[in-house]
């Protein structure tokens, strides 16, 4: 035995209570990963939101080597096209530092500049600096520790998972720590890496995973002092892994049928690992974070601004001045300037279009109110449907405000229908109605469930997949084929399938009512409450004969991220059963009558009936059909003959955008090779909050949330205050979960579609292994080079008064971050006839005024630039 | 004091952001604690302003307490781990002595 491995530690100090705490600090850099079943857009830096924007970038960008911003060549191409203009980036210097306004000037070839026009200058000619890497952990450097890193990835896609392996791993039930640890002295990659002495000390460490991080910390010679980054160091080597771990310490519920993965096992096992490799191979620790000498990078920008103007940096005098101004812009705060720049394009855009005379609600009765979910791909239905008939249409968060489990007819399972920043207290099943026996129904499901289950079994098997093919592939070859070519006539074929089989689904029920269902449902004081604030927080101050309550979902075969393009308000599911289960609440008679005692009457003539829009086709389908009654069959009939148009027109206008042959784009869905079946929220820039009066008409080229909201109905402001702290946190997060992964896709995105490989039912790895692939495939945000998602940071715009808005913010710490951090922009404006006003991160409101006057904002596109 | 038949123990109430309440309990749980208490959309006035208490669509973002009760030679590790998790982040704690008629409850 050598020195250095007599050194390694097997005991260690007392205080593990500061140790996980220091695990639930260092865990801030990674977002909690949902799995991929109820896929959940988060903001990647959401644990760093107590920090501002630029603050949490920077803490990105050297824990987890990521790009926090587009580089300073995207933007600069941006420019070129026009995207951003002269005037956004003179205004985004001038909010950068006001003092550059100062009446200094300099002379360079023959031309006069001041200080504004030297920034804009480096900003457009001025050298990039490298993206930042991440360090080393303790004392094995980066390199060193990459066949580690690859190594805890192996065992971790090991660990968790069971569909893609003969066997599970042995001793999954004590966790992943003690798992390994049972198994870690026979693998021979780690003994390559660590010796035979080193796998002995493994071998030895003790049963607890908080003990063995501390002596593995020790190890690595890692005190308290320097603790927490010595984890995040870790943690932003395996960000996947990490992310989903944290999803498991924070988010699992109770029942979560998959192994434990805590943060703290992780932890264990990469740092033991590191020890026994860094004592086997000891390096120097990686500088990490250290880009070209500061001096230097900014002799290069001066010398390139010079040369933009003409000049030589010849004069001392001039140059000092010059290269005093640019000191005063930190290399990283350029791509912060480019993206304020970017977002005021954006802004001025938007309000331009906003800025028209708000004509106010219409005060007739409508034939029918259709309200959508917030999601932007509701704006471009909402606009073709009012196009074709008298329909008002509102805006609210899809899960229709029943935050419920959903039990599907005859699931042993429930399923969470609503943000997961609401804890479901109620479970809600789905019940044939009297009359319809789904007996037949539910044997036919079990056979096909079964058959489904025994081939994926058989696809996975060790040997299994041969026989597979030997005798499935004569069917399963030409499947494939057709699934590919003809994606429409499958998609066909599979209804025809359903309706022919001599089991047709019975008509069902959500059963609400915990009186008749005591398993499930709620009670009528419950529902009572749950209906009072849906028709309050959106708005609905008059009541059609007929309202539509729409959600959403989206078909498309073959996508491990499929749940990414249905509802994030439901969880990452369709909305169909949220509809359905409000508007049996708000048909309820009983509700009705205890809503009247409360003071809200709806019409007695009013029938409330549920749909939901499958955003790969913009098809509508009514759900609940049979139980419209005869005196609202013709506007239900009309509804639909209207609707199917509006999604005809609204496909037209999404094959514009999508590349491919756009007469198919209605069927991309069926395609089990199409990588995009829909842009999904791709685009997302902004979330309106408002009565429909300001946005109608207006062509938002989905790219808007729409949150209904009538200040004058909501003078306690509850309703806008719900809005703020529930639907618009959800909004940043698919914002933010949006800009990051078309900023670094790597890091922050899934990579690849093409080489997606599940792991675990949890997530997806790139071709046979690696780390857990976080956020959203590239192609979701981009077509090749080209990226259609424009990473904006997202835009609020509320018409409530001023001081209502300013008193919400105030009293709820999620708005103060999120506005005062510039995670997110606000602009208000008391009522329609009020000019725009942004509310600075101080605290205090500045009237909104574009860039550039000359330019008329009222009839401005919106499309991605 | 003393209360005659109940033992003294010390209570340990930390209020905290909701998305901080799986590490405050894995503390609790490191430093030997057998329960706490949970009280969440806890409202109230302090250093950072106005806090509002329950939220209708948003059970993370209101603050939360939780409360527990240990032996006194369990109260410095639980401290120790309490400090520095909120080191940098939101939220206070609160140690006081208390009297309990269970011991062996807590123990």
């Amino acid at each position: 035995m050598n020195d250095r491995e007599r050194d390694l530690p097997l005991r260690a100090q007392p205080g593990h209570t500061s140790l996980l705490a220091d695990v639930a600090r260092a865990a801030d850099i990674v977002a909690p990963m949902w799995p991929l079943t109820s896929f959940v857009a988060v903001n990647p830096l959401g644990g760093l939101q107590h920090l501002p924007f630029d603050e949490a970038a920077a803490a990105a960008r050297r824990w987890l080597g990521a790009r926090t911003h587009p580089t300073l060549a995207e933007y600069r191409a941006a420019h070129a096209r026009g995207a951003i203009t002269d005037a956004d980036l003179r205004r985004a210097i001038l909010e950068f530092d006001w003092r550059l306004t100062s009446p200094f000037t300099v002379e360079i070839g023959g031309q006069t500049v001041d200080a504004v026009e030297l920034v804009r200058l480096d900003l457009l000619v001025g050298p990039d600096v490298p993206p930042e890497v991440a360090p080393g952990v303790g004392s094995l450097d980066a390199g060193s520790a990459r066949p580690v890193d690859s190594l805890v990835a192996a065992w971790c896609g090991a660990y968790v998972d069971e569909a893609g392996v003969p066997w599970a791993m042995p001793g999954r039930e004590h966790g992943f720590y003690r798992a390994w640890r049972r198994l870690a002295p026979h693998d021979r990659r780690l003994r390559r890496l660590a010796g035979r002495r080193g796998t002995g000390w493994l071998a030895q460490l003790p049963d607890r995973p908080v003990e063995a991080l501390a002596i593995a910390l020790a190890a690595l010679g890692i005190d308290d002092s320097n603790r927490v980054d010595a984890l995040r160091s870790q943690l932003g080597r395996l960000p996947g892994w990490a992310s989903y771990a944290h999803w498991y310490d924070e988010w699992a519920p109770p029942d979560h049928h998959g192994p434990s993965f805590r943060l703290v096992d992780l932890l264990a096992v990469q740092a033991a690992a590191t020890a026994a490799a860094a004592h086997a191979r000891p390096g120097a620790p990686s500088p990490g974070g250290e880009g070209e000498p500061a001096q230097e990078l900014l002799d290069e920008r001066v010398d390139a601004v010079f040369s933009a103007l003409g000049g030589s940096p010849d004069d001392p005098v001039v140059t000092s001045a010059v290269s005093g101004v640019l000191q005063q812009v930190p290399p990283a705060a350029r791509n912060s300037i480019w993206l304020e720049a970017h977002e005021g394009n954006f802004r001025d855009r938007l309000l331009g279009l906003l800025s028209r005379l708000d004509p106010g609600m219409e005060t007739d009765r409508p034939d029918v109110q259709a309200v959508f979910c917030i999601d932007v791909r509701s704006e471009g239905l909402r606009r073709h449907l009012e196009a074709s008939g008298h329909y008002e249409t509102l805006g609210f968060a899809g899960f229709f405000g029943v935050p419920m489990r959903w039990r599907p007819l005859g699931s042993p399972a429930t399923q969470p229908r609503c943000p997961v920043l609401v804890t479901p207290r109620h479970e809600v099943a789905e019940r044939p109605i009297p009359g319809d026996d789904p007996s037949r129904y539910l044997a036919a499901q079990r056979t096909t469930r079964s058959g489904h289950e025994s081939f994926h079994a058989a696809k996975g098997g060790l040997a299994s997949p041969f026989a597979l093919a030997e005798a499935g592939g004569w069917i399963m070859g030409p499947l494939a084929a057709a699934r590919t070519l003809a994606p429409s006539l499958v998609g066909r074929a599979a209804r025809w399938a359903r309706t022919r089989n001599g089991s047709p689904r019975p008509r069902t029920r959500p059963a609400i009512d915990a009186d008749h269902d005591p398993a499930a449902g709620m009670a009528l004081e419950e529902r009572t409450l749950f209906a009072d604030a849906i028709v309050t927080t959106m708005g609905l101050t008059r009541f059609a004969r007929l309202i539509v309550l729409c959600g959403h979902g989206s078909l498309n075969v073959n996508n491990p991220h499929a749940s990414s393009y249905d509802c994030g308000a439901c969880g990452g599911a369709p909305g169909g059963a949220s509809a359905r289960t409000a508007t049996a609440i708000l048909n309820d008679p009983a509700v009705r009558t205890q809503l009247q005692n409360r003071g809200l009457t709806v019409p007695d003539d009013t029938w409330f009936v549920a749909a939901e829009h499958d955003t790969t086709s913009d098809a509508v389908t009514m759900l609940d059909r049979d139980a419209v009654p005869d005196s609202h069959e013709a506007l239900v009939a009309q509804f639909e003959r209207d609707v199917a148009v509006a999604g005809e027109r609204l496909s037209s206008e999404r094959a514009r955008r999508l590349p491919g042959d756009p007469r198919k784009v209605r069927v991309r869905g069926h395609d089990w090779a199409q990588v995009r079946p829909e842009w999904g929220l791709a685009g997302n820039a902004a979330f309106v909050i408002g009565p429909r009066s300001i946005t109608k008409e207006l062509d938002l080229a989905c790219r808007v949330f729409l949150h209904s909201y009538d200040a004058d109905a909501d003078r306690d402001g509850l309703a806008l205050e719900t809005i703020l702290t529930a639907p618009l946190v959800v909004a940043q997060w698919i914002s933010a979960q949006y800009y990051f992964s078309a900023v670094d896709p790597d890091v922050f995105g899934a990579g690849d579609k093409t080489l997606h490989n599940p792991v675990g039912g949890i997530g997806v790895v790139l071709g046979e292994g690696g780390d857990l692939q976080v956020g959203l495939p590239a192609q979701a945000v981009a077509v090749g080079e080209r990226r259609v998602h424009d990473p904006l940071r997202l835009l609020a715009v509320v018409q409530a008064p001023l001081e209502r808005t300013e008193a919400i913010i105030q009293r709820n710490k999620v708005l103060q971050e999120l506005v005062g951090g510039k995670w997110i922009t606000l602009v208000g404006r008391s009522h329609g006839h009020e000019r725009w006003s942004i509310r600075n991160p101080a605290g205090t409101w500045s009237t909104w005024f574009p860039a550039d006057d000359s330019v008329d904002h009222a009839e401005a596109s919106l499309e991605v630039r | 004091m003393i209360w005659e038949g109940l033992t003294p123990m010390a209570k340990i109430e930390v209020v905290v952001d909701g998305d901080q309440i799986p590490a405050v309990r894995d503390l609790f749980l490191e430093a030997g604690a057998t329960g706490y208490t949970g009280v969440s959309g806890v409202s109230g006035f302090g250093h950072h302003g106005h806090h509002q208490g329950r939220l209708l669509f948003n059970d993370r973002a209101s603050l939360s307490m939780l409360i527990t009760v240990v032996p006194k030679d369990k109260v410095s590790s639980l401290v120790a781990g309490i400090r520095r998790l909120l080191e940098d982040r939101h939220g206070v704690f609160f140690v006081t002595e208390t009297h309990v008629s269970r011991p062996d409850y807590f123990r």
